[in-house]
This record gives structure tokens, sequence and C-alpha cells, in this order.
């Protein structure tokens, strides 16, 4: 069947089969690589898509599922300014990580601060336990979220005056 | 790997062996629709073998199988879902043998490499000891839960067979391509990929994939791609190996470590690739950081019917530092004193004789670890705190269940133990006319954050900035064989000869016109040798050493062990960025955590029980949650003048079991000896007490 739906805000239709996932056509027919496709099982996190405002794993989406609503990748926040105060605020707090799970701690943070402007660490370690990597720094990672909020709070304090 | 594409490119899906061991009468395949081909034994144009560390392991089982899930055969076409239907419609008939799973007790056929060693005269020792205490000290399996699944691409680049994949490797890899593709060497090209966090997993295993995408894409015609899904590399590819290390020591009259008997068992599962490797490093680590003057050590790498079996953050140490750090706190216990007294006067010093008999070179700065261990952690008045209120406890509900434990550990840093081949590092530095210099060596791919180490090493000799210094790609067409790659070999032994280099490069550089290229090459100083039950040669060049302090608590109803601090001192030698050097150690205490309390599985045989126990354990098995993580202090050193820079990577994995057995043990009022504890013994000790 082709479905229709709005990809990183652009109207989009693809065909899908019934064994289809989320992530593959968004990998496959759109070439979103920022979106893993790991476990396929909807634990790793390396394939994390905002579906409606919602973060969930999009390997355990059916890929029909996805129309007529709107799905937001990696690809697409790396637009957003939001984006922007993520990866400056983790850079100047000094995370490192192992090049696979970037994708998925930066929605996990997206999510985290979209519904709590001002996380506690214990909500940041909540929330990026939904990204498990060996290469975290628990203490980098705190630090950085931390960081990050208060630069986004900044940022859209700013733009209220 | 995942991202990997190239025009009219096949994917490869594997059939495997549904029995843990027998043979395989025939492969029934579903009709095949066009495009889509088999792959079988016989499609292999070399040798059906890829060889590591002196043992064979096939690259497509012909007639014998020996683990559940062994590769049996290929099938490859342009859709993976296709794919996957075809391969689990797939019917393999097999006469199925009596799988052997036992490993602490084993038979001679099982065997794959001993080592045994004697120093001293430990008989009498014993027979005039004033104490004798023994225990055996067991750890489980642990994923290595990589950043990706394990995977290779091949395909035809002109004359050439180029080979993609994430390995720490990389020569090794085209050595076993070019033998299965029964072609020259050079005619392999080796183009490795991100590796991210590996923990020493993808050693050997990246080229037994690398020779299956190679043969695929010969049989093919085309490009062809395998990338195993995370479940099958968690129920099929190496994990680290199983130990069982039983201690038997004698102490004096004043409790001074006099004589230790030793047996190691590692379960290396089938074809024990990394087996001499693993047993040489657990077997010369088997005294810790402890001095001991007669000693009596036996080491057996054992096969079993499960996948086979391998390093984890290091390549055998662990298993024994974690034995005998873990029985040091015992004894002392027994002995009614703290185990940090009892450690600082058993303690290797500057001098003291190795098992191989060379003497130390250096004085490990046990006293000044342990000083500032004690400050950052209160260790002191905790022990003694914890050890009344355990003593004095009639119940679970009468005082908190809390524990702290002690370990120290070292991590060597020189060449592989076994296997001439495997230690032929060399690294190459290149001046350019623009004054950029290159550094070539094929250990860069999996070097990650070290890189930075040996851009500031170049730099600083060369006298560039760091952005002048670049590492070149690691193609095998391109670098030199640098060796494996592996966390304390790309600190110690490759960070020096990229300093050799451009020392060399240095030298010339005002007499010779540029470019100016030099060579280094590591010569291993004095082998191991094992022969008669002696042993000789330099196990390590230099050492990190380090200590670790880990607290605990036990939920009173759950009795889930809850960590509350992890404090680690590290003298690391000359660190070039503590800030990542502290990151590092700390992600590397996670998962050193992680493999305390919530990480196990265990290999299971063939059948369908068998499967259906692993497929459970591939969706429970996770990393810890970071939520339950405690605040964990980080402290190098300061380094002398003359500080070399040292792998430290492997510390955590070496020293946070034993601590957190310890502390366990302590919180609990039961000596544990197995890692990981269940929550059945855990109930059981309770229960009781």
């Amino acid at each position: 069947m082709t479905i229709s739906f709005i990809l990183n805000g652009e109207d989009v239709s693809a065909k899908t089969r019934s064994v289809d996932r989320l992530s593959d056509i968004l990998r496959e027919t759109f070439g979103l690589l920022g979106v893993r496709s790991d476990c396929r099982c909807g634990r790793c996190g390396r394939c994390l898509v905002f579906l409606d405002g919602r973060l969930v794993p999009s390997c355990i989406v059916p890929a029909f599922e996805a129309r007529g609503r709107e799905i937001i990748t990696i690809e697409g926040y790396a637009q957003t300014e939001d984006y922007i105060d993520i990866t400056e605020g983790f850079k100047d707090a000094g995370v490192v990580t192992c090049g696979f799970c970037d994708a998925s701690k930066i929605m996990a943070t997206a999510a985290l601060l979209e519904r709590t402007p001002r996380p506690s660490p214990e909500q940041i370690l909540d929330q990026l336990s939904s990204a498990p990597c060996r290469c975290t720094d628990p203490e980098a990672i705190v630090k950085a979220v931390q960081a990050v909020a208060e630069r986004r709070s900044k940022r859209l304090y700013h733009h209220a005056l | 790997m995942s991202d990997f594409k190239a025009e009219g490119m096949v994917y490869v899906a594997t059939v495997r062996s549904p029995i843990a061991r027998g043979s395989v009468r025939a492969i029934r395949f579903p009709q095949l629709p066009t495009g889509y081909r088999s792959i079988l034994p016989a499609d292999i144009p070399g040798r059906n073998r890829i060889v590591s560390f002196g043992a064979e392991v096939p690259i497509l089982a012909q007639d014998e199988v020996s683990y559940a899930g062994e590769s049996v055969a290929l099938v490859a076409g342009p859709d993976p879902v296709i794919l996957e239907e075809l391969v689990a419609t797939t019917k393999v008939d097999c006469d199925e043998e009596e799988p052997c799973l036992a490993w602490e007790s084993f038979s001679s056929d099982q065997v794959a490499a001993k080592r045994v060693a004697v120093v001293g005269d430990p008989d009498l020792a014993f027979s005039i000891a004033s104490q004798v205490y023994a225990e055996v000290y067991t750890s489980g399996s642990i994923e290595h839960y990589y950043s990706e699944p394990q995977g290779a691409a091949a395909a035809y680049d002109y004359d050439k067979i180029a080979v993609w994949c994430a390995t720490q490797w990389p020569y090794h890899v085209r050595d076993s391509v070019a033998l299965a593709l029964g072609c020259r060497e050079e005619e392999v090209s080796v183009r490795p990929t991100r590796l991210g966090i590996h923990l020493d997993g993808k050693l050997w295993y990246p080229s037994l994939l690398a020779c299956q995408a190679a043969v695929a894409s010969i049989a093919c015609g085309r490009p062809a791609k395998i990338l195993l899904t995370r479940e099958e590399d968690f129920r099929f590819s190496p994990k680290r190996a199983r130990s069982s290390v039983s201690l038997r020591v004698a102490l004096g009259p004043t409790g001074e470590l006099s004589a230790m008997d030793v047996r190691i068992a590692v379960n290396v599962g089938a074809y024990g690739p990394l087996a001499d490797e693993i047993l040489s490093q657990a077997v010369l680590a088997c005294t810790g950081i402890y001095s001991c003057p007669n000693l009596r050590v036996e080491g057996y790498a054992v096969t079993t019917n499960t996948p086979p079996m391998g390093a984890f953050g290091g390549l055998g140490a662990s298993h024994s530092l974690f034995a005998i750090e873990s029985h040091a706190n015992r004894m002392a216990k027994a002995l009614g004193e703290d185990p940090a007294d009892w450690k600082s006067r058993n303690v290797l010093r500057k001098g003291s004789a190795l098992l191989t008999g060379e003497p130390l070179k250096e004085e490990p700065p046990y006293d000044e670890i342990f000083k500032r261990l004690a400050a950052a952690s209160d260790y002191r008045r905790k022990y003694a705190g914890y050890e009344l209120v355990r003593k004095r406890r009639s119940g679970r509900s009468d005082g908190p269940l809390r524990g702290i434990g002690l370990a120290f550990a070292y991590q060597g840093a020189g060449p592989f133990l076994s296997g001439e081949a495997s230690n032929s590092y060399t690294v190459e530095a290149t001046l350019d006319k623009d004054l950029g210099l290159r550094i070539l060596t094929s250990a860069a791919g999996g070097a990650g954050r070290v890189i930075d180490v040996w851009r500031r090493s170049a730099a600083n000799i060369i006298g560039v900035d760091m952005e002048s210094v670049t590492i070149a790609t690691p193609d095998t067409d391109q670098v030199p064989d640098s060796g494996p790659n592996t966390l304390s070999r790309n600190v110690s032994v490759i960070n020096r000869l990229v300093e050799r280099a451009c020392e060399a490069v240095q030298k010339r550089r005002f007499r010779d016109p540029l470019p100016i290229t030099a060579r280094s090459v590591y010569r291993v100083p004095k082998p191991i040798k094992w022969a008669d039950g002696q042993v000789s040669g330099l196990p390590f060049d230099t050492a990190a050493w380090a200590g670790a302090v880990l607290e605990l608590e036990l939920d009173p109803w759950t009795l889930e062990p809850r960590p509350l601090g992890i404090w680690l001192c590290v003298d690391a030698g000359h660190v070039a960025d503590p800030e990542r050097a502290a990151a590092a150690l700390r992600s590397s205490a996670v998962d050193a955590l992680g493999t305390c309390i919530v990480e196990r599985f265990e290999p299971a045989g063939g059948g369908e029980e068998a499967t259906a126990a692993a497929r459970a354990a591939y969706f429970s098995y996770g990393l810890l949650p970071l939520r339950a993580l405690p605040p964990i202090s980080v402290e190098f050193l300061e380094p002398g003048k003359r500080a070399s820079v040292k792998g430290i990577g492997e510390l955590p994995f070496d020293t946070l079991p034993a601590a957190f057995l310890s502390a366990l043990s302590q919180a609990a009022d039961t000596s544990f000896s197995s890692l990981p504890v269940s929550n059945a013994r855990l109930l059981g000790s309770l229960g009781t007490s």
C-alpha cells in the first residue's frame, strides 16, 4: 500500500509492505541514516523519532502506522534551534560519544527538555537510560543536559522579549 | 556497517546449525527466487578456515558442527526481508551427539591450551604454613553490547577485493580473506569502518564475517554485505569467557603470603580462538599485585559446545585479578584485620620477582593510591563501622545492610604473550613539505580518544600544532601493520612507536629534504616462554596501577544491591587529557558495575529448550540503568618527570568486580565467591542470618 505522511516538515508518500517497520522505510526509502536499525525490538533507542510529537522507537512501529501523521527524525530535528542548543551544550560539557548513539541521546534530551525545561539529575539519568550505550559517562551527560537546559531557557527568554 | 551500500549489492544471511554438536547430513533450501543463491563450503575457493592465535575456526562448518548457531551455509540476495524468510524455512538435517558443556571439570580432549608454572617450593611452604585459606572464584559470561552488531562487506575494486568491516585487527582480516579466497594478501584491501565501543570483542570474529562476505561477493559477482542482527550477535558471537579460579593460599605466622596453589579453568567455548592468549594472561596475573615466593599454578583453556568465548575489556588478567583480590579481602577478614593492612604488607615492591623471575622495575604506588582512596571515600572508618554492624546484626531488619570493598590491580603495557605474528607492530610518520605530519598505523580504526594522545605526542616532538598532525585512514593498502589494537596497546605500545617514528623524523629534519618518512617497529624485549613447568620472559614493560573502593547498600526487602559510591585512584603515568581520561574511566566503571549487578547470561547448548532460553536471555539482558549509578570519583596520581603514557581502560574491569563482591559479602554477612550473584543466592544468605 502507499501511505502519505509528513516527514521532517514535508508531505511525502511511500510504498510499504505489511512487514515493513517505520525505521525500514525511513532508512531505505528516504535514506535517513540517522535513524539506526539495531535491536529491532524497541530497547536500544537508536531509532528514536518523534511521531506526532511523541518520542517512539521507530523499529517497533509498523510502517503503515505513519499514515496521515507527522514524523520528525534526527535529520529534521537538526534544522531546529533546539538541536543547536543540545549539540553545542554537549560539546561545551565535553561529552564524548562512540559515534553511534549521538542521535538517540539528542532525541532523548529533546523530549526531556520539551516536557521538563529544568530537569533534575535523576530525571536526566532516567531519560537517557532510554538510549543505553557503553560509552555513556553519567557525570558528563548530567552536566551537559543541565548546560543545554540553561542555554535553551536563555534563548527562549530572549525570543519572548 | 549498517549504512554501507554499494551499487547492485546483495545482502547475506546465515543458515545456522540447530544442534550444539554433531554432523550435518543435508541442508534443504526452499525454492530460491531469481537473484538469490545459496553458498556452501564447496563455494569457498581457498581454505575453509581462519586462524587466530594458532586455533582454527571454519568459515562454514562442513561436516562437524561445534556449537548451536554455527554458520553452515549462507543465502545471498537483494532483499533482506525475503532472505530472513528463506533462512527461516531452510532445514538443516543433523545427526546430533551429546554436547559437551561441562568445563569446571573436563576431559583431556577438551583442553585447548595448558600452562603450568612452579616457583620456589610450594609443598614445603604449605607444610609449615600457619593458616591455609582455599576458595573457588567463578565469573560469568558478559555480552560486549557493541555500539553496532558485527558485520562486513566485500566487493571487487578493479583488481582487488575490498573488504569493509569494523575490526580491531585489519591485517588479520586481510590475511584471513586471502586464505579463504586462495589469493595473495596484496590482492585484498581492508578498509576498516568505525568501531565504536568494542571492549576487545572485535579482535578475530570480524575476520570470519569478512571471509563470508568475500566468498558471497565472489559467488554472486556483486558487492555483498553481511550484518548480524542484534539478536544473532548476542547469541552467536564471542562473549567474555567464563572462568573458575581455585586458590589455596598459605600464610605465615604474621599473615604474610608464603605460598599459593592456583588452578585456573577458562571456558573458551568452541574452537578456542583466543585460548592461548587469555590463558597466558590469566596465569601470569594469578598473584595479582602481591609478592609470593612459592607458587604452583596450572591453567587450562577448556573448549565446550557453546559459541567461541573470548576477551572482554582485557584478554584474561581480569579473571585472576578478580579472584586474588576477592581472596585477599576474605583472608584479611578471617584474620580480623582491615584488608588494606594485609595488602600493604604483601604488595609487590620494586625489585620483587614476578612469576617469570623478572624483577619488577618500578615501585608500585600502592601506599599513595590507598592514601588517596581512604581520604576520598572514608574507607577506614566505614569498613570498621560496617564490620561492627555485621557482627552484631541479628537479622535483615536490624541495621542497614551496608558494605565497602577495596581492590587493587595493574594493567600491563606490552606485547601479546602468544603468537609471534600478533606482535608485528609498525608505525610510520611522514613530515610533508607543508610541515603537515601524517601518522600511518592500522591501529587508528579502533583508537577513538587515543588518537588525540598520539597527535599531541607527535606535535610535541616535531614542534608543530596538533592541527598539523593527521592520522591516515587505516586502509591496509596505505598503512603498515600495527598489530591487533586493544585498549591497552593503543595507549602504550602504539603511542611509543608514534613517538619513536617522530623522533626519527625530527633527527633527520634539518639534514634531509622534505618529505621525510620514518618507520618504527616494536621488538618484544623478552618474549614469554613456557617449558617444563617454568615460565620466563617479561610479561609487561611498564604498568598502570589502580585501586578502587566500592560502597553499597542492600535494599532490606528486595535485596537489590544499591551502589552508594565508587572511588578510583589511578597511576596512569603522563595523562595528556585528564578530563577525557577520567570520563573514559567513569564509563568503564559503569560497565564494570553493570557486569556485577545486572548483566548475566549463560551460553546455551542446542535444542529447542536452549534456544528458548537464549532468546529469553537476549530480551532480558540490558545495561545498568543510569539512574542506578552512584557518584564515581576518579583521581590520578601526579606523574613523575619521566613518566610515560600508560593504558588504563581495563582497570575498572580488573578492580571493581572484586571490590563489589567484598562489599556485597560484608553487607549480606556471607562470603560470596561468584559473579554475578543471583537474587536467590542473596535471599538464601540473608534468610538464614
